[in-house]
């Protein structure tokens, strides 16, 4: 029962007017966000970081979880009404949804998607309220070595899962892993790879990398090969009476129940996240569609209600390794860690008793800000579509100046900005060669503290190695490295195989 | 991140591209080599008894060159990455290297005129620069909209939101532009 007084408590905090009105504006800034193609969530809140300096952290970190589940929403928008997708979670909902908006159906669609997010999010944010604090108390016990079991386990699954090619991955990985170790030593206070910088000491701001990557490296990557003419966005009907017939809601209430009943287990460990969810729904659906069976692929309804709950629980479920272990699992959370960073938070067992007041408005500002997203989205449709239609120049234009901004306001320093435009290249020459970027940030953050705890290991067993995989939990990891990956790339082939299909 | 390429751009693969591939997967491999060996000039203080600062870097070092060396070998032998879809990325279409190479010198001439100008006169610089090289015309147009977006953000988080944005030498001493 403590937790639901503590939940109160939060709710107590965030229904005060001026936190209402921050998570009103984060859920509305992360939506039209979200909504502009080619921004994906990881990259909303990236670039969204530094309209969050100047607050303090509890308005902040509303906002964010605003934002948070706002871009993730958003891209659903986009991926019916544009005939390409965005983020790679609402992949299968463009193929089912966009074909239902090209067929006229396209407000059915949306509503589906919207409801459904909404019943899955606070469906899932209701087993993260329950399910946090159970793991927190478990993640107390926790010895040095069983984290750094679970930091590898993060790194294998992120670096092979998180991108079509596992060698890319691990490249990837390691060059984030590299870029953590720029600094000084926290251990010995030695510098590494510092090159005699100043500058470096510190270390390189994950901020400045996961901008450069996300947004500089994409706009620029867009603009090398982008598409020029008119943008041809689906026209949506208008009235409240074509949202959702007796038979859409018939159709849609199943789907997102088992969505939502996926995504939540499914983003709560570290198998590649929102996307493996939405993907596991979609062939769920396709397989109880029963007679329906031959609609998918040309505009089935179960086929958006279903991806896109189990897109949102996933998104919930993803903050229960973030909150409890402080283990980044997708790209977004581990921008997220970052945004917990800057306020000098560090998300990890201790987090629900050190800062149980922030945890809990947190978790309360989702049930809100799930609200707040059905009732605003569905009336603003016609809002989300102008937003589609703005003109490529100005957009990815727009992109790079907040991403110009955001590493700026970093330390008010020039030199910031210019580390931004060379990791902005080495973003654009990853994206064109296929190099997923989620896992170099993954690896940056998670490097540093899996170097920290395998260092402690080894101190508290005198170098014995034999440490790392005695502790029962620890043996349990390093076996479930295996299942995850063999399953992971099962689904992948499988993911692969249904796209060719339905192309 | 997304794979929605079901063929038809790795087949049209041009054999240029291979080498641009290769040489980034190489540089993978090279750095992975400095790394090993750069690691080895890091100090380990006496007091360190079991794993010490360098033990780390060795590890990475070693999955870096790992990494780089199979992709060098999957490039030589064909197999190509699968290069990022997106809603605004025409497939067809072959790398504009000259987009690049404009992007890139707008935003390092936005670096350079910061304290200069000022930062919303840099940030209208870029925006406007970036928009024309992405097609925006008339540029006069992005010109206007950059100024407009430059200034606006400048109040809004330079003096509503306390962010200490430099206002530059032409708008020095107005007031509602510093926090």
């Amino acid at each position: 029962m403590d937790n639901l007084a503590a939940l109160l408590e939060g709710f107590t905090t965030v229904l005060h007017p001026v936190y209402l009105l921050y998570a009103l504006f984060g859920v509305f800034v992360g939506t039209a966000v979200g909504v502009l193609p080619g921004i994906g969530p990881a990259m909303a809140i990236a670039l969204l970081l530094p309209l969050t300096y100047t607050l303090e952290p509890t308005a902040a970190i509303i906002v964010f979880a605003g934002i948070y589940y706002g871009g993730m929403y958003g891209g659903s928008t986009t991926s019916i009404l544009l005939n390409t997708p965005g983020e790679s979670a609402s992949i299968v909902t463009a193929i089912e949804g966009n074909k239902m908006a090209r067929a006229g159906r396209g407000a059915a669609a949306l509503a589906t998607a919207a409801i459904g997010s909404f019943v899955a999010g606070t469906l899932a944010t209701v087993a993260l309220t329950f399910l946090a604090p159970v793991v927190a108390r478990w993640a107390v016990q926790l010895g040095e070595p069983d984290y750094f079991a679970l930091m590898v386990v993060a790194f294998v699954t992120v670096g092979a899962l998180l991108g079509s090619s596992v060698p890319r991955g691990l490249a990837a990985l390691s060059l984030g892993l590299f870029l953590g170790l720029v600094g000084t030593d926290t251990l010995t206070g030695q510098q590494r790879f510092t090159f005699g910088v100043p500058n470096l000491a510190d270390g390189i701001d994950v901020v400045v990398v996961a901008v450069g990557l996300f947004a500089v490296g994409e706009a620029v990557y867009v603009g090398s090969r982008m598409r020029h003419g008119p943008v041809h966005v689906i026209p949506v009907e208008k009235g409240w009476r074509t949202w959702m017939r007796r038979d859409d809601w018939r159709r849609s209430w199943k789907p997102w129940l088992r969505g939502a009943a996926i995504g939540f287990p499914v983003g709560t460990i570290p198998a590649g996240g929102a996307d493996v969810a939405t993907f596991l729904s979609y062939a769920s659906e396709r397989r109880l569609a029963g007679p329906r069976r031959k609609e998918f692929g040309k505009g089935a309804i179960e086929g958006v209600a279903g991806p896109e709950a189990a897109n949102n629980a996933a998104a919930s479920g993803v903050l229960v390794p973030l909150l409890t272990l402080g283990l980044p699992t997708t790209a977004t959370a581990a921008i997220i860690i970052v945004a917990f960073q800057s306020y000098g938070i560090q998300p990890g067992p201790l987090l629900l008793q050190s800062q149980s007041a922030l945890v809990w408005a947190l978790v309360a500002s989702l049930y809100v800000g799930n609200l707040m997203l059905v009732v605003l989205n569905l009336p603003l449709v016609g809002m989300w579509v102008k937003v589609l239609r703005i003109p490529r120049h100005y957009l990815y234009a727009g992109i790079l100046l907040f991403g110009a901004l955001g590493s700026y306001a970093l330390n008010f320093s020039p030199v910031d900005v210019l580390l931004l435009v060379v990791v902005g290249l080495v973003g654009f020459f990853m994206r064109r060669y296929g190099y997923p970027v989620a896992p170099l940030v993954v690896g940056m953050i998670l490097g540093p503290m899996a170097e920290d705890r395998l260092r402690r290991s080894l101190a508290i067993s005198q170098g014995d190695l034999a440490y790392l995989v005695t502790s029962p939990f620890a043996a349990t990891a390093y076996a479930a490295i295996a299942v995850l990956l063999a399953v992971g790339l099962w689904l992948r082939r499988r993911e692969r195989a249904q796209e060719v299909t339905t192309n | 991140m997304s794979a929605d390429g079901s063929g038809p751009a790795a087949d049209v693969v041009a054999p240029r591209r291979r080498w641009g591939e290769l040489v980034l997967a190489a540089a993978t491999a090279a750095l992975g080599g400095y790394v090993l060996v750069a690691a080895g000039d890091i100090v380990v203080p006496g007091s360190t008894n079991t794993l010490g600062p360098r033990a780390f870097p060795y590890l990475v070092g070693a999955m870096l060159v790992a990494a780089g060396v199979v992709l060098v070998i999957l490039v030589l032998t064909g197999r190509a990455g699968q290069e990022e879809g997106g809603e605004d990325v025409d497939p067809t279409v072959r790398t504009d290297w000259l987009t690049v190479g404009l992007l890139v010198a707008a935003l390092v001439v936005h670096v350079f005129t910061i304290n200069v100008l000022g930062w919303p006169f840099a940030a209208a610089l870029l925006f406007a620069a970036a928009a024309v090289v992405l097609g925006a015309r008339p540029w006069w147009r992005a010109a206007l909209v950059g100024l407009v977006l430059g200034l606006v953000i400048q109040v809004v988080f330079g003096g509503l939101l306390g962010l200490s944005l430099p206002p530059g030498p032409l708008l020095e001493g107005v007031p509602f532009l510093r926090g």
